[in-house]
Formats: structure tokens, C-alpha cells, sequence
């Protein structure tokens, strides 16, 4: 399987590692301040909202809306060429923060900016998981 | 945060004498350190000095490089009492005139040479493996997270986020973005050391391929190899030199490093900031501001630069570049040497560069901004969100 897979992986650092690990369960995992109640994304060990070193992992809704997004037209890694043209998207979820991902099953041109979206699950190999966005 | 009131006493203290270039485009046999020697020995004839005269030195080239400073340095025969490499992107170049007038003004050094230089073609057409992986993909991306399992590659796609946001909230068209390839594509032709020699159509813009929509082939910079440098000393020391000192009126920095996307910082960029520190050390507005040379790494920047620097409107940018302001005889002229998308790419060093050369007044009637006085220079980089302005100006 993972031999099969061409397109990069994640490097997970020992922040990130219960985001991939959650991924891999199937839910999407967000950081949640203790002291704030901000969540955020991308992982760290503060609190970008008020800088306490207190939070929890919470599972997001994996609701949320297609803040901005582009669409691929040049081939930059050759792992893509069967899905060209493909779109990258800066998703904001229903809790606040900003993740990025790819909006699937939906054509590249029908994207539009504020639409709905929920995260789906995409099993790229035996050992990772990408949440993926698709319209809600 | 507190804020902050810009010092008003380094206005005018610090002056840019010499400005130089190297050859630009495709420039074969040479290195990144090779071709920003040339632009320093001609920034030092421009100035009247010699190597000699140096005792700072802030540069910038291939991020791989270590201690680029340094290895410039052993090249250059300088010891000197202040040097460094900055690591803000594109927005370094103009950061690093800044640094400079305030290490003048500290009395810590006399003379600085500040320059950008990278052989940006050949390191990429060299070996045609490099080929695929494109000067704009971030090293730092390699074997990373949040971004290449994705297929997000280069620059291009964390800026056309942006434009297309900006699109989305304010009814910006690719046709506006067109217009600002078209203006600085005609100052490029008045230029003869530009890379881009065929005048652009509308259409031809248009009908380009895309890259990462809503960027086509027109929206993108360069890749060139190029480099770039002037000399900063005291505004004092300026009227014993060879050429007509540009002073610098004003400078500003902000940094929106807590991310492209938080908040709107993809749409409110850090000039909003950077500007209003830049106006009140120089004590002008955009109103008197006669040119600006903004950083053009993609259209949409200088689009929406232009609103953060307040020359039209929040969301007014695109009827403000389709109104034809940018043009040389604009309300506005703006990158009047063809810029990034049309001279050569130097992440923002020939932006200082031609600043300086309009207010030495050298050029001829077709590309002087008649009496221009005072000129704005952008720098914007990093990631997406470092911001630093210059506000220059004649004695």
C-alpha cells in the first residue's frame, strides 16, 4: 500500500502527533486553551489566543466553511498528476481556527469561497490518514 | 499591545548614495555571490567608494547559504563593525536600508552596503532535475506538515489565497490583476536592462496559462538571476560624495508573523502598519508620495499593498489599478522599471535600486517620473507576511 502512495507525507513532530494519531481514529483534533477557551491549528504548546501552556485536545465538528482556496493547474510533484486540475483550500472550522486541506468531491470549478463543508477521512496509506474537506 | 509612536529624529539623517545592479536574466557561469559583487562594485563607482570605504555590510542571497554575510565578507576583503544576514524574504532588502540608517544614527558604523543577490535561473535551468521543483517551493517544506501532503507548492498558492479571498469579499476580477502586468510590462519595454522585451495585450494576459488559479503565467514573477545593492552613510557625510544624495525620509517594519491565515491578514497586510510608521517618521502622506516601487512577487501584493498604504480604498484596489494610475504619467506611477513581473526578480533590492535612481533624476523623458521628490518602496516576504517600507526622498 504505502509503497504505492507517491505524493508526500506528513513529518509529524511530537506537537503534532495527536493531530495524525486522531486522523487515524477518524476525528479531527484541535487544541483547546484551558485558560481561553481558543481553539487552534496548526499544534504548539501555547495558547496563541492568550499564551497559557494549559489546553486540551478536543474532536472539532469537522463543520466549516471554504475560507479561501486555489486550484492547481501546473504540476509541481508528479504525485498529483492524476488529479489535476486539484484544489487547496484554507478551511475555518465551525470552532474558530484555520486548517489547511483539499476540498473533494466536487469539481475544482464549483468551489466557491464561504461554502459548506465537512471533513472526510481519506486512508492514503495503512499508517496515515489526511481529513479532507467535502461539501456539506 | 501599547502603541507605538515612531521617533521623527532619524528623518532625514541617513542618505542612499550609490545604487548598482548586475547583469539581469539568464547570466550563465556565475554564482549568487558572483553576481552580487557586480551589483556592489557598481553601487560603490555610483557612491564614489571603494570597498575600502565599507565598515557594514547587510546582505542577503540563496537561503542555504550560512552566514551569507560572511562568506560575502572573505570575498569582499571587509572587516566590518556590523554585519548580518536577514531571513524576513523579500521584505529583507528594504529592512536591511532601514537597519542601516539606524546603525548609522548609533554611531556604530559609518558606511554600509546593503544588497541582494541570487542566480536564480541558473540554479534551476542548470540541472534540469531542479527543473520540477521550482525556485518558489520553500525549502523548509520538504518533509513537513500542513502543507505538501496537501500539494501545496511555492509561494504562488499562499498568495493566490489571498487574491482569491480578496476576490470573494471585494468583486476583484483577474482582468484588474491584468492591468497591473500590463503597466509594469510598458515600463519594461522604456527599460533596456529589462529581462521582458514584447509588449503584453490584455488578451495575451487572458489567454496565458494558468498556474494556481486565480494566478495565471502574467500574474507570477520572474526567475532570473539578478542582484541588487546600495550604499547607505549619514546625510552629513552624503554632501562630500559623487552623486545626489536620496535621502531616507522614513522607514516602517510590521510582521503579521501570527500567520497568512489568521484573521485578515490575507486581505490587511502588514503595510497598513509598516505605512503608517514609514508617514509619520517621514512626516508625508500617500497624498505626496510621486512614485512607488512595490513589491511585485504576484499581482494581487501590489494590488493590495496599494490599499494598505492608503493610495485608494480598503476593497477599491482593482478599479484603482484599471484606472490607469500605475503608468509612468498616472496619478500613481508605480514599478516604473518593470518590476518583478517584468524587469527581473531580486526579492525587492532593484525596487530600492530604481527608487534611488528616479530621485538621482538620471533617466531620460521616457522613464523619469517628472519632479518626483518623494518615492515609497515596499518589501514583503517570508511566509506571506513581513512587511517593511521606505519612504525616500530628494536633499
Amino acid at each position: 500500500m504505502a509503497g504505492d502512495y507517491e505524493k508526500a507525507l506528513p513529518c509529524p513532530s511530537p506537537d503534532s502527533l495527536p493531530f495524525w494519531e486522531g486522523a487515524k481514529a477518524h476525528r479531527l483534533l484541535i487544541q483547546k486553551c484551558d485558560s481561553c477557551d481558543t481553539h487552534w491549528h496548526p499544534p504548539s504548546t501555547i495558547c496563541p489566543g492568550c499564551g497559557s501552556r494549559d489546553f486540551a485536545w478536543i474532536e472539532a465538528s469537522g463543520k466549516g466553511r471554504v475560507f479561501s482556496f486555489v486550484t492547481y493547474h501546473r504540476l509541481y510533484h508528479k504525485g498529483w498528476k492524476a488529479e489535476m486540475p486539484y484544489v487547496v483550500a484554507v478551511v475555518e472550522l465551525e470552532e474558530g481556527t484555520r486548517i489547511l486541506s483539499n476540498i473533494v468531491g466536487i469539481a475544482a470549478d464549483e468551489v466557491v469561497c464561504d461554502m459548506a463543508v465537512e471533513v472526510a477521512f481519506d486512508d492514503v496509506t495503512e499508517e496515515v490518514t489526511l481529513p479532507k474537506f467535502r461539501p456539506a | 499591545m501599547v502603541d507605538i509612536t515612531p521617533s521623527q529624529r532619524l528623518r532625514d539623517r541617513c542618505a542612499i548614495v550609490g545604487a548598482g545592479a548586475s547583469r539581469l536574466g539568464k547570466v550563465p557561469g556565475i554564482s549568487s555571490q558572483g553576481l552580487l559583487e557586480e551589483a556592489m562594485k557598481n553601487a560603490l563607482d555610483d557612491a564614489g567608494l571603494t570597498t575600502q570605504d565599507v565598515d557594514g555590510l547587510i546582505c542577503r542571497g540563496p537561503d542555504e547559504i550560512y552566514t551569507f554575510h560572511q562568506v560575502m565578507g572573505e570575498r569582499l576583503g571587509i572587516d566590518a563593525n556590523f554585519s548580518t544576514t536577514l531571513t524576513n524574504g523579500g521584505a529583507s532588502q528594504v529592512l536591511g536600508v532601514a537597519l542601516a540608517a539606524m546603525l548609522i544614527d548609533l554611531g556604530l558604523v559609518s558606511t554600509v552596503l546593503v544588497g541582494f543577490g541570487r542566480n536564480n535561473w541558473s540554479r534551476v535551468h542548470a540541472n534540469r532535475d531542479n527543473h520540477m521543483r521550482g525556485s518558489a517551493r520553500p525549502q523548509q517544506m520538504e518533509g513537513s506538515e500542513f502543507g505538501p501532503e496537501y500539494g501545496l507548492y511555492g509561494a504562488v498558492a499562499m498568495h493566490g489565497f489571498g487574491a482569491r479571498r480578496h476576490m470573494h469579499e471585494y468583486g476583484t476580477t483577474r482582468e484588474q490583476f491584468g492591468a497591473i502586468s500590463l503597466a509594469f510590462r510598458d515600463h519594461a519595454l522604456r527599460n533596456p536592462d529589462a529581462v521582458m522585451k514584447k509588449p503584453l495585450s490584455m488578451q495575451d494576459y487572458l489567454d496565458a496559462r494558468l498556474i494556481v488559479d486565480p494566478f495565471g503565467l502574467y500574474d507570477c514573477s520572474l526567475q532570473t538571476d539578478a542582484a541588487g545593492a546600495v550604499v547607505v552613510t549619514s546625510a552629513e557625510r552624503a554632501k562630500d560624495l559623487k552623486q545626489r544624495p536620496v535621502l531616507i525620509k522614513g522607514f516602517g517594519s510590521h510582521n503579521n508573523i501570527s500567520g497568512w491565515f489568521a484573521g485578515d491578514n490575507m486581505i490587511r497586510t502588514g503595510a497598513v502598519e509598516a505605512g503608517k510608521q514609514a508617514y509619520a517618521m517621514a512626516g508625508v502622506g500617500p497624498d505626496e508620495i510621486d512614485f512607488a516601487q512595490i513589491y511585485d512577487c504576484f499581482t494581487y501584493m501590489v494590488l493590495v499593498q496599494l490599499e494598505d498604504y492608503g493610495f485608494c480604498k480598503k476593497g477599491e484596489g482593482g478599479p484603482f489599478v484599471a484606472s490607469g494610475a500605475l503608468a509612468l504619467d498616472g496619478t500613481l506611477p508605480v514599478n516604473t522599471s518593470g518590476g518583478q513581473l517584468s524587469e527581473a526578480h531580486c526579492e525587492g533590492m532593484l525596487q530600492v535600486v530604481e527608487g534611488v535612481r528616479q530621485l538621482q533624476g538620471i533617466y531620460g523623458p521616457e522613464r523619469q517620473v517628472p519632479g518626483a521628490e518623494i518615492g515609497l518602496v515596499s518589501g514583503h516576504g517570508g511566509n506571506t507576511v513581513c512587511e517593511s517600507t521606505l519612504i525616500l526622498g530628494t536633499a
